[in-house]
C-alpha cells in the first residue's frame, strides 16, 4: 500500500512540475527542450514510463511525438530513443526509487522526479540527468559533490574499472575535485596521503575516477606501492592526462650539483618518478647511488626523462683545463665520454679543419708553442709533426748554425742559453741534437757545459748513462 | 695507388660477430703553404742598406759571419699546395658468445692528394691508433692489443695488455698495464723513420713500458696516483720513470678544488703541476689557479741534460651570464720562468709573459648565436694580439652554418717576422640522418709579413675542407651503455645508428 502511495506521490509531483510556470529554458540531456513542452506533457512518467515501471522503457515512444509533429501542425522530427544506456558510472537504477526517501520537516517523504532531476529552487521543467548535488543533499549533507567524503563516492558510483560503458572521452571529461588543485597535491605527497589515508588499501574515492594505469603515468615505483597495486588496471584511466611538473627542488640552480646527496638522503622520493635509467642518462652505470632506484622494466612506467646537459664546469675554457680533472676522475668522465672522444683531439688529424684549435691557429701557434699553454706533445709528436712541417717550411736547421734565421739580434747565437732553457721544446722543433753538440760537448767544439739548475748528474748516470756518453764518451764525470 | 687504401676504408665493413658498428670519418683539405728558403751570396756581392747593414742586390738582409766568404739569407719559399685526406675508421664487434667481450679498432688512412707532400702526419699512410680485444665486466676490464692509456703523464700508447679492477661500491679502481711502447703523440714506434725528419739520433728498439695506477672516488673528493716506467731494452737503460698525483675536492656546493703534479724520478725534478679553485653557479663561473709547466724529455735524447727550466703562473678566469642568453667572459694568466742560470750578457730573452682574453656570447633567438672575443698574448719567443667573431645559425641539430672572421698580429722575438693575418670564412654542416653527415668549410687567409727588407711578402690563400661521416652497424653494443653515450650530440651523434 505504501508503495502505491509513493508512486502516486511521484505522479502527482510530476504533474505539479508540469503545471508550474516553467520559464527556465532548460534542456534535457538529449537535447529535448523540456521547458518548451511544459504545457504538453503533464507528468514525467507520461513520457518516461520506465522511471516508474522497470519493465517498460525509460524513453517515450517516438510515435507519440508525431501526434503534433506530423509535418503540418508541427515539423516532423526524426528522434529515436537511444539504443544503449547513457554511459555512466552510476550505480543508480530507478528500481531503487521506491526504497528511497527524502528527509523533510514533516518526516521522510517519497522521492519525486524533481528531487533528483531538477536543481534546488529551479523551475519544475529545468530538467537534467541525475544531479549529484541533489544526491549529496541526502547522502552527505553540507558537502558538495566533489568535496564529499571518500566513503560517499561508492554509494552512487562504480569504480572506474566496473563502469564499462564509459568511454575514454567520457573519462577525460571527469570534473576535477578541488582537492586536486591544492598546493602540493601532485608533488608534495598530498595525493599519496589521501590515497592511503583510509582503512582500505586505497581510498575508494580514488578508484571512482582512477585505475592503476593512471598512476603509472608518473609512478615508476608503482609495483612497490600497495595503494597503487590495490587499484585494478584499466587502460582507459590514461584518458585523464596529467603532466608531472618538475618539483620545486629541481628548479634550484644548484640542483645539478646537489642532487646526488638528495638521492642518498631519500632515494624513495626520487624513485617515485625516476628509474635507474635516469641516472645513467648522465652517470656511469657503476654509480652505486643509482642502485637505490628501480631499473626500468616493461611493467614499470617510463617516468621522468631527464635531459642531459653539460655540467656548468664544462663551459668556458674547459677544454683547455680539463686535464687535471680528467686525470683525477676518469670514472666521472667515463659516465658520458668514450675513449674515441679523447682521441678526436689527442691525435692530430692532418686533414682536419679547426676543431680543438681555433681557426687560424697555424698562423698564430708560435705564441702558444713557445710558452706551452698546454702540453703540445700529448697530441703532436715533435718529430713527425713539428719537425716535418718546419722542414717543409725551410726553417729547420740543416746546415751551418750561423745562417741568420734568428735575425732579431745579431748576438742571438751567443746568448741563446736563456731562451733555450725556457723553451727547449720549441728549439727541438727545428734543431737536431747535433746542432747543439757543435758547442755543447765535452768531446769537442767549444765544450760549453749545458747543465743547469736541477741537474742531477749521478741520478741521470744511474738511470741512463748512455745519454751521458753522447757528450762525455766513456769518461763520464761523477758530477 | 695512394688512393687505394683510402677507398678501401671508405667502404662499410661487416663483421661476422653478433654485432658490429663502424664509423668512418673522412676529411679532405686543400691548403697552400709557403715558408722560407736558405740562400747565400758572396760577401763581395752584398751592398749596404740605408741603415748600414749588408743586403743582397735584390734587397734581402744578409748575415755575413766574420771571416766567411759567403753571406746567408732567407728568401720566400716556393708555394706548395697540399691536399691532405684522412679517413678514420672506428670499428667495434662484440658478443662472440661471451658477454662483455669485444674487439675494437681505430685506424687512420692518410694521404696527401696535393702536388707536394707538404702536410705532416700523413706518413705512413696507414696507422692503427688503437686495436684491442676487450673483456669488460662489472669489476674487471682487461684489454689486449694496441692501447692508449690517458693519464696526467700523457696519452701513453703501447702494444700490450692492460687490466683494470674496480670496486664501485667503495669508489676504488686499480690499473696496471705493460707492453712495447709507442712514441709520444703518435701511433708509431719511436724507431719509425717517419719520426726523424732531421736525421737525428733514434733508439734502436722500442721501449718497454709498464705502469700502474690507483684511484679513489667519493662524493667529497677524488684522488689518483700513477706510476710509469719506460726502459730501452737495447741499452737496458731507463727512458723515463715518472709518478703523478691528481686530486679533486668538493668542499662546498659550488666550489671545486683540483690539482695535480708529476715528478720525474729519472731526472730527479718535479715536472708540471697545477692547482685551481673553481666556483661554478648557473650565472657565474670563476676559476683561480696556479700552474707550473716543465717539459719532459725521454732519456734517449740529450735534451734533458740542458736543464729546461719551468715557468710558474697564476691564472684566473670568470664568466658571467648577465642574462640567460648573454654571457661575458674573461681570462688572464701571468707567468714567469725560473732563473735559467745562463751567462749570456750579449742577449737577454724575455723571462715573463701574460695572456688574456675577453669574449662575449649572445643568443638573442634560439637559432642564432653571436660570439666575439679579443685575445692578447705577450711572452718570450712570440706574441699575438687579435680579435675573432662568429655568427652561427643552427635551426636544428642537423643544420649549422657559421660565418666567421678574425684579425690578429703575431710578432716574433727572435726574428724579424711580424705577421698580420686576416681571416674570414664559412663553416657549414648538414646531416641527412644520424648515419650520414657532411661538413664544408671555406676560409680565406690574408697573411702579410712585415720586415724592413725584401724578405717581407704577402701570402693570401683559400683553404677548403670537406668532411663526411658515415656510420654503420646494428648498435647492439650501445644497449649496455648509458643513454648519455648513445645520444651524444654533435660529432658523436653518428655513433647512434637508427
Amino acid at each position: 500500500m505504501s508503495g502505491r502511495i509513493r508512486w502516486l506521490g511521484l505522479t502527482f509531483g510530476c504533474l505539479a512540475i508540469s503545471a508550474g510556470s516553467a520559464r527556465v529554458a532548460a534542456q534535457g540531456p538529449a537535447g529535448f527542450d523540456h521547458a518548451r513542452h511544459a504545457r504538453v506533457f503533464p507528468s514525467c512518467t507520461a513520457c518516461h514510463p520506465g522511471a516508474e515501471n522497470p519493465d517498460t522503457t525509460l524513453w517515450p515512444d517516438p510515435v507519440r511525438c508525431t501526434a503534433c509533429h506530423d509535418g503540418m501542425t508541427m515539423p516532423r522530427i526524426s528522434w529515436q530513443p537511444p539504443a544503449a544506456p547513457h554511459p555512466s558510472n552510476l550505480k543508480f537504477v530507478h528500481d531503487l526509487v521506491p526504497l528511497m526517501t527524502r528527509a523533510t520537516p514533516q518526516g521522510p517523504q517519497p522521492l519525486g522526479c524533481r528531487d533528483c532531476h531538477v536543481p534546488a529552487g529551479a523551475g519544475p521543467m529545468d530538467v537534467h540527468r541525475g544531479l549529484p548535488e541533489r544526491c549529496i543533499e541526502c547522502h552527505a549533507p553540507g558537502a558538495s559533490h566533489l568535496t564529499a567524503p571518500d566513503t560517499v563516492c561508492s554509494t552512487c558510483h562504480l569504480p572506474l574499472v566496473r563502469a564499462a560503458s564509459l568511454r575514454p572521452a567520457d573519462i577525460a571529461e571527469f570534473p576535477v575535485p578541488p582537492s586536486h588543485n591544492t598546493p602540493g597535491f601532485v608533488t608534495g605527497g598530498v595525493h599519496g596521503r589521501l590515497a592511503t589515508g583510509t582503512s582500505q588499501p586505497v581510498a575508494p574515492s580514488c578508484a571512482t575516477c582512477h585505475a592503476r594505469d593512471f598512476c603509472l603515468t608518473c609512478h615508476v615505483d608503482a609495483p612497490e606501492r600497495p595503494a597503487i597495486q590495490a587499484l585494478e588496471p584499466d587502460p582507459r584511466a590514461r584518458a585523464i592526462v596529467v603532466h608531472l611538473p618538475r618539483p620545486p627542488s629541481h628548479d634550484d640552480p644548484s640542483f645539478l650539483t646537489r642532487h646526488g646527496s638528495m638521492v642518498r638522503a631519500n632515494p624513495q622520493q626520487c624513485a617515485t618518478c625516476h628509474t635507474r635509467e635516469s641516472c645513467v642518462t648522465c652517470h656511469a652505470p657503476s654509480q652505486s647511488v643509482g642502485l637505490a632506484l628501480h631499473p626500468a622494466a616493461p611493467d614499470r612506467a617510463i617516468g621522468a626523462q631527464p635531459r642531459r646537459v653539460p655540467p656548468p664546469s664544462h663551459r668556458e675554457n674547459f677544454v683547455g683545463r680539463h686535464a687535471s680533472v680528467a686525470a683525477a676522475t676518469p670514472a666521472t668522465c667515463a659516465g658520458c665520454h668514450v675513449r674515441s672522444d679523447c682521441l678526436q683531439c689527442h691525435r692530430p688529424n692532418a686533414a682536419g679543419p679547426a676543431g680543438y684549435h681555433p681557426v687560424g691557429f697555424l698562423q698564430r701557434h708560435p705564441a702558444a708553442a713557445y710558452s706551452r699553454e698546454t702540453r703540445c706533445a700529448d697530441c703532436h709528436n715533435t718529430g713527425s709533426f713539428c719537425q716535418a712541417c718546419h722542414a717543409t717550411a725551410g726553417i729547420v736547421s740543416n746546415g751551418p748554425l750561423r745562417a741568420g734565421y734568428h735575425d732579431a739580434s745579431r748576438t742571438f747565437i751567443a746568448g741563446h742559453g736563456q731562451a733555450a732553457r725556457q723553451s727547449l721544446e720549441s728549439c727541438t722543433a727545428c734543431h737536431a741534437e747535433r746542432d747543439c753538440l757543435t758547442c755543447h760537448s765535452a768531446l769537442g767544439g767549444r765544450r760549453f757545459n749545458p747543465h743547469g739548475p736541477g741537474f742531477d748528474a749521478q741520478r741521470l748516470r744511474r738511470k741512463n748513462s748512455q745519454m751521458c756518453t753522447v757528450c762525455h764518451g766513456s769518461a763520464i764525470p761523477d758530477n | 695507388m695512394r688512393l687505394l687504401p683510402l677507398a678501401a676504408l671508405l667502404l662499410p665493413l661487416t663483421a661476422a660477430a653478433q654485432g658490429y658498428r663502424v664509423r668512418v670519418d673522412t676529411r679532405w683539405q686543400t691548403v697552400a703553404y709557403r715558408g722560407v728558403a736558405l740562400d747565400s751570396i758572396p760577401v763581395a756581392d752584398t751592398v749596404s742598406s740605408p741603415g748600414g747593414g749588408p743586403v743582397s742586390s735584390d734587397g734581402f738582409a744578409v748575415r755575413c759571419p766574420p771571416g766567411a766568404a759567403y753571406c746567408t739569407f732567407f728568401r720566400p719559399g716556393a708555394i706548395r699546395r697540399g691536399g691532405p685526406a684522412t679517413s678514420t675508421v672506428e670499428a667495434s664487434a662484440w658478443v662472440f658468445g661471451i658477454r662483455g667481450l669485444s674487439l675494437r679498432a681505430t685506424g687512420r688512412v692518410g694521404v696527401d692528394l696535393g702536388t707536394a707532400d707538404v702536410w705532416p702526419g700523413t706518413n705512413p699512410a696507414v696507422q692503427l691508433l688503437e686495436g684491442y680485444a676487450e673483456y669488460a665486466g662489472r669489476r674487471v676490464t682487461t684489454r689486449l692489443g694496441r692501447l692508449i692509456i690517458p693519464s696526467r703523464l700523457g696519452m701513453t700508447g703501447f702494444d700490450g695488455a692492460g687490466l683494470t679492477v674496480r670496486d664501485a661500491t667503495h669508489g676504488i679502481e686499480l690499473q696496471g698495464y705493460g707492453g712495447w711502447g709507442l712514441a709520444r703523440g703518435v701511433a708509431l714506434p719511436a724507431t719509425s723513420p717517419a719520426l726523424n725528419p732531421l736525421d737525428d739520433f733514434q733508439p734502436l728498439q722500442r721501449q718497454l713500458i709498464v705502469g700502474a695506477g690507483g684511484g679513489w672516488t667519493s662524493a667529497l673528493a677524488d684522488a689518483r696516483v700513477e706510476y710509469q716506467r719506460e726502459v730501452d731494452p737495447h741499452a737496458r737503460k731507463f727512458v723515463s720513470e715518472r709518478i703523478g698525483f691528481d686530486g679533486a675536492l668538493r668542499p662546498a656546493r659550488d666550489v671545486r678544488v683540483s690539482g695535480g703534479a708529476d715528478y720525474d724520478l729519472a731526472a730527479g725534478w718535479w715536472g708540471s703541476a697545477e692547482a685551481a679553485v673553481a666556483y661554478v653557479t648557473q650565472r657565474v663561473r670563476g676559476t683561480l689557479g696556479a700552474r707550473r709547466y716543465c717539459p719532459h724529455f725521454d732519456l734517449w735524447t740529450i735534451w734533458g741534460a740542458f736543464s729546461p727550466v719551468p715557468y710558474r703562473s697564476l691564472q684566473a678566469s670568470v664568466a658571467y651570464a648577465a642574462l640567460s642568453r648573454f654571457e661575458l667572459r674573461g681570462r688572464y694568466e701571468r707567468y714567469r720562468y725560473d732563473e735559467a742560470a745562463t751567462e749570456t750578457p750579449l742577449f737577454n730573452a724575455k723571462r715573463d709573459g701574460w695572456r688574456a682574453e675577453l669574449g662575449v656570447t649572445a643568443t638573442p633567438v634560439p637559432a642564432w648565436t653571436f660570439d666575439a672575443g679579443y685575445q692578447r698574448e705577450y711572452g718570450p719567443g712570440a706574441s699575438v694580439a687579435g680579435t675573432a667573431a662568429a655568427i652561427t645559425y643552427q635551426p636544428s641539430r642537423r643544420i649549422r652554418a657559421t660565418l666567421l672572421g678574425s684579425s690578429f698580429d703575431r710578432p716574433l722575438e727572435f726574428r724579424f717576422n711580424d705577421v698580420g693575418v686576416r681571416t674570414f670564412g664559412l663553416d657549414a654542416q648538414f646531416a641527412t640522418s644520424e648515419r650520414f653527415r657532411i661538413g664544408l668549410t671555406a676560409h680565406h687567409y690574408s697573411e702579410a709579413h712585415h720586415r724592413p727588407d725584401a724578405a717581407a711578402f704577402d701570402w693570401n690563400q683559400w683553404r677548403a675542407s670537406l668532411r663526411v661521416v658515415m656510420a654503420f652497424g646494428d648498435a647492439a653494443d650501445l644497449r649496455g651503455l648509458p643513454p648519455s653515450i648513445q645520444m651524444l650530440p654533435g660529432d658523436r651523434s653518428a655513433r647512434t645508428p637508427q
